[in-house]
């Protein structure tokens, strides 16, 4: 029964947890983000001009809802582009 | 009164004179009926893609404070504007910081353990917590479960030393 169990979680244990992202704007502290702060929009979006999922960029909800609204807001100004080639 | 930023970009193919002319047209809109905090213009940038085939535009940027019809009279005129390319009116949030300030509490309030508790996620002992819910139902079990855990862990170790090699072979 023990022995069973035992090999199962082996076997879990070959997919190692990816490493702990931290939100990068936690970390500083930011309360806004701005839509003319195209710098630091630019670094979350894919080559094609998304915006990088939570899942790749390790942003928290909270900011990943205000960087959507200010990368959006971005592009009807077209300071981002809406999709790139 | 609530603060609005509005921006607005103007077609690079008037002249000096031109365009500042129309921007303080709308200064004086802005003026009127409201305080205007801040003008930040950025001058002719390049577009990320082209409007009305323009390549770069003008930007000025807004900042004021004023009833909400100003932000609607503002909007009317850039619609009867043509030289202006787009506009964006933007209500500036001040209500947040309500949000912020429970967030702190509670960070504080974990503070260190969390971060500890954090490391030795990273360490990938997931299945000890498994081995301690098995202890309670049966202790004497559990003893012989140490014991094998023991030599598990060594086993461990050398998984851990193998496996990244292997991880870094399937990356590549």
């Amino acid at each position: 029964m023990a022995r069973e169990q035992r090999s199962e979680r082996s076997f879990s244990r070959r997919y190692f947890p990816p490493k702990r992202k931290v939100c990068r704007f936690c970390q500083r502290n930011v309360r806004d983000i701005d839509y003319k702060n195209v710098d630091i929009l630019k670094r979350y979006i894919l080559e094609r001009g998304k915006i990088s999922p939570r899942r790749v960029s390790g942003t928290c909800s909270y900011h990943q809802r205000r960087l959507s609204t200010a990368i959006k807001r971005a592009r009807i100004l077209a300071l981002l582009p809406f999709l790139e080639d | 009164m609530t603060q609005y930023e509005t921006a607005f970009l103007i077609s690079p193919n008037l002249e000096e004179e031109a365009i500042e002319k129309v921007i303080s047209q709308m200064a004086e809109v802005v003026k009127k009926k409201g305080k205007l905090i801040n003008e930040d213009r950025w001058g002719k940038k390049r577009l990320a893609y082209p409007i009305q085939k323009f390549e770069e535009a003008f930007y000025v940027f807004f900042l004021y404070e004023a009833d909400p019809t100003v932000p609607f009279e503002l909007e009317r005129r850039f619609k009867q504007t043509e030289a202006i390319l787009r506009y964006l009116t933007i209500k500036k949030e001040t209500k947040e910081k309500m949000r912020r300030k429970e967030k702190d509490v509670l960070d504080e309030e974990k503070g260190l353990p969390e971060s500890e508790e954090i490391l030795t996620e990273d360490e990938d002992i997931g299945g000890e917590k498994e081995e301690a819910a098995e202890k309670k139902e049966e202790a004497e079990e559990a003893e012989a479960a140490e014991k094998e855990e023991a030599g598990e862990k060594e086993e461990k170790v050398d998984e851990e030393a193998s496996l990244p090699e292997e991880k870094e072979k399937e990356e590549e």
